[in-house]
């Protein structure tokens, strides 16, 4: 067996576990640390690591692996590396409608590439949310690795230390006294305690200690760390995060996606910055200065998702969405993201005017979504045939849609009257007067076109559909998680950066008084502190002669 | 004993690791495919889907049945160009249990109406609306046809316009099954 060869019990009578450079107890070199005479290596304070055993098993080997700063420091480059990948190209989630086509059409070959591998999708991979969780059981078991030796190390520290730990310290000083042994660490110890030391002393030795706290910084640090990674891990959790963009048309309510609530767009309005607030080169342009959407929340109780059946709405919320200013409800967020104010037709009301006579009819209300089947105007009589919302003449020369959208309407009426044929005659009627000389009105309606028009006399007769305002929908429950864990983290690193962890040991064999100090940075201002309390005892020393060297070889 | 405690601490926090890291980790491998229908699964549910009569249809009616979900619009030439051909298969595979759900494109009454008009068709046509199940389908062009089999998994989606010998040759794989 290994632990028999290995001799950890210290002169000093201590029984120390495998792997500790420094004993617990009287900080005597060990293994080795005691071959050379350079300064100690005072990291933990030479305590072994807390799993570090003889004969490990698969689960010390699993453990011992996470509990390796290396291997915390490989994993936190991989993740950096890989976490660059994904910024070459714009991520899938920053699209509102994403078409896997994309990466190939704007980038080549290397987009084709880029997409295949996934790395349009980086930070939802598998590759590197399982390097999260790793980098999440490494700080883990590297903190409890290590916190609990070092807090046991620290809080039962032995005054009187070997004589060796003191002379091996990075600051240290040796002198010959004259004067009472005690007497003079008393003085030493008053002094250390003006500045605000922490003393404790025997007869002849003293540990003069401050800022203890400080140590514990990066802990604390990596307590928030591991609050935020585990609060970004739990946006995965069904409900916790929503990221989404609805239209909705003033007047109109649509569903959120994912949820149960209904948004209703009650009205929308633009302001634009007039021209003389704009500088010369925009002027003349159309530049939004605030916009807003009224809106009402509502939550679906019955029918939700029915393509068939009236949604039943309860109104939870109303609340004027601005910029920077969202509807919330129960965690839920609307944002103003975009608007769109296109002219789109809803209805005309337009007259039929006979050429010949120069009478007209009407006018008549015509919505260009649910038009009426018949319309009686004067001694005439207007069937609907059919309509078209976004009017083209396909491939085999037939009237058509080119999409689902009101684009180009069109409407094919039948007219009956004095004059006509007893079964009428068709008459093509386009409402916008692009699409009427785009598509040729009047050549498709032939004689007709010489006999009737249908005609809107006064802006007054048209009616526009409200505009379409652009809401982005978030839920993120664990955002007030990322908050406390960055907070918590910014508590550990303001403790361990702006204070030190000094201490200062002493002891007098027979006149002879040596001193060791220690401090995880600033070792300036802890030569300049021990050179000035032994001055104040009596003992005239230069700063810089306390060096002993550093860590510089 | 320190050395069992020791233990007990390290086994609770490796599983704890090991639980919240694979939740983590299988969410990514599973679920961002979960929602897209993919051969082999399951079609996305439907519930009370107006056909042009009005009646309601469920995908759960058709139940151990061979069903084909063809999405269509009006104003898809690819789309109408292959649906008189789907409704001759159809009227040959009916007898034996074929369904075909015809689903439009959330086009508005009059234009379905008077579509439809143009056409004898004989299966069924339902109506979507603000575009609910062809996002649940997952939908990116048009048309697409998903094929679904008595065991209620999809056993081919296809994306684009068939020949008539296509659907044929489609329909009577799927009557197999």
């Amino acid at each position: 067996m290994a632990a028999l060869f290995e001799n950890t019990k210290c002169e000093c009578g201590h029984q120390n576990p495998p792997d500790t450079t420094l004993c617990e107890s009287c900080g005597k070199p060990l293994g080795e640390e005691a071959l050379s005479n350079r300064p100690l290596e005072m990291r933990y304070d030479g305590v072994a690591r807390r799993s570090q055993k003889a004969n490990p098993n698969l689960i010390d080997r699993i453990w011992n692996f996470f509990s390796s700063v290396k291997v915390a420091v490989v994993l936190i480059v991989i993740t950096l590396i890989g976490a660059m990948l994904g910024t070459i190209y714009p991520q899938e989630n920053t699209f509102i409608n994403f078409d896997p086509a994309y990466y190939e059409e704007n980038y080549g070959l290397a987009g084709k590439i880029y997409y295949a591998l996934g790395l349009s999708h980086t930070y939802e991979s598998w590759w590197f949310i399982t390097l999260l969780v790793m980098i999440g059981a490494s700080l883990v078991i590297c903190s409890l690795d290590r916190v609990l030796p070092l807090y046991r190390a620290l809080n039962k520290q032995q005054i009187r230390k070997h004589l060796q730990f003191l002379t091996r310290q990075r600051v240290t000083y040796a002198a010959d006294l004259e004067g009472g042994d005690e007497e003079w660490t008393r003085k030493l110890a008053e002094q250390l305690r003006k500045k605000r030391f922490r003393v404790a002393a025997e007869q002849t030795a003293l540990l003069a200690e401050k800022n203890r706290f400080s140590r514990w910084g990066p802990y604390i640090n990596h307590i928030g760390l591991i609050i935020f990674l585990l609060a970004v891990l739990a946006r995965a959790i069904p409900g916790w995060q929503l990221d989404e963009y609805v239209a909705v048309r003033e007047g109109e309510a649509v569903p959120i996606p994912e949820t149960n609530y209904y948004v209703k767009n009650i009205d929308f309005e633009v302001e634009y910055y007039s021209d003389d607030e704009m500088p010369d080169r925009l002027k003349g342009t159309m530049r939004p200065k605030r916009f807003e959407t009224k809106a009402e929340l509502y939550v679906c109780e019955a029918n939700c998702g029915s393509t068939a059946l009236e949604p039943v709405l309860r109104k939870v919320k109303t609340h004027d969405i601005l910029v920077n200013d969202p509807l919330e409800y129960k965690g839920l967020k609307l944002y103003q993201f975009d608007y769109d104010t296109t002219p789109r037709l809803k209805a005309v009301r337009p007259v039929l005017m006979d050429l010949k006579s120069g009478e007209s009819y009407g006018p008549f209300e015509l919505s260009i979504l649910e038009p009426e089947s018949e319309y009686e105007l004067g001694p005439y009589r207007l069937k609907l045939i059919t309509r078209f919302l976004d009017f083209t003449v396909n491939a085999s020369g037939e009237p058509a849609n080119l999409s689902s959208q009101p684009n180009a309407p069109a409407f094919l009426f039948l007219i009956q009257g004095p004059d006509l044929p007893a079964e009428g005659e068709t008459f093509f009627y386009f409402p916008i007067q692009t699409d009427r000389e785009r598509f040729g009105q009047d050549l498709i309606n032939g004689e007709m076109a010489e006999r009737f028009d249908i005609r809107v006399t006064d802006m007054a007769n048209v009616e526009f559909a409200g505009d379409v305002s652009y809401l982005n929908v978030r839920v993120d429950r664990a955002l007030p998680f990322v908050f406390v864990g960055a907070f918590i983290s910014l508590i550990g690193l303001v403790m361990g950066f702006y204070w030190q962890h000094r201490r200062v040991w002493l002891r007098i064999d027979d006149g002879r008084l040596t001193l060791g100090a220690h401090t995880n940075k600033n070792w300036y201002g802890l030569r300049a502190e021990v050179a000035a309390a032994l001055r104040r005892a009596g003992l005239d020393v230069d700063p810089k002669s306390l060096d002993n060297g550093g860590k510089k070889e | 004993m320190k050395g069992r405690e020791r233990k007990i601490i390290q086994y609770v926090i490796l599983i704890g690791i090991l639980l919240l890291g694979g939740y983590a980790v299988g969410k990514t491998l599973f679920v961002s495919d979960d929602d897209k229908p993919k051969i082999g699964g399951r079609p996305p549910s439907f519930e009370n889907v107006a056909d042009i009569e009005g009646n309601l249809h469920s995908l759960d009616d058709y139940k151990g049945k061979p069903v084909v979900i063809n999405f269509w619009g009006s104003f898809c030439p690819p789309c109408v160009a292959e649906m008189p051909a789907i409704d001759r298969q159809y009227l040959k595979y009916r007898d034996q249990g074929l369904v075909v759900l015809a689903i439009n494109l959330s086009e508005d009454d009059i234009t379905v109406r008077d579509f439809l008009k143009r056409f004898d068709l004989h299966y069924t046509i339902l109506r979507d609306k603000n575009r609910m199940i062809e996002k649940k389908y997952a939908l990116r062009s048009y048309p697409t046809t998903f094929f679904i089999s008595r065991d209620g998994r999809i056993q081919d989606i296809k994306v684009g316009g068939m020949t008539e010998e296509d659907i044929e040759q489609r329909i009577l794989k799927l009557m197999e099954a």
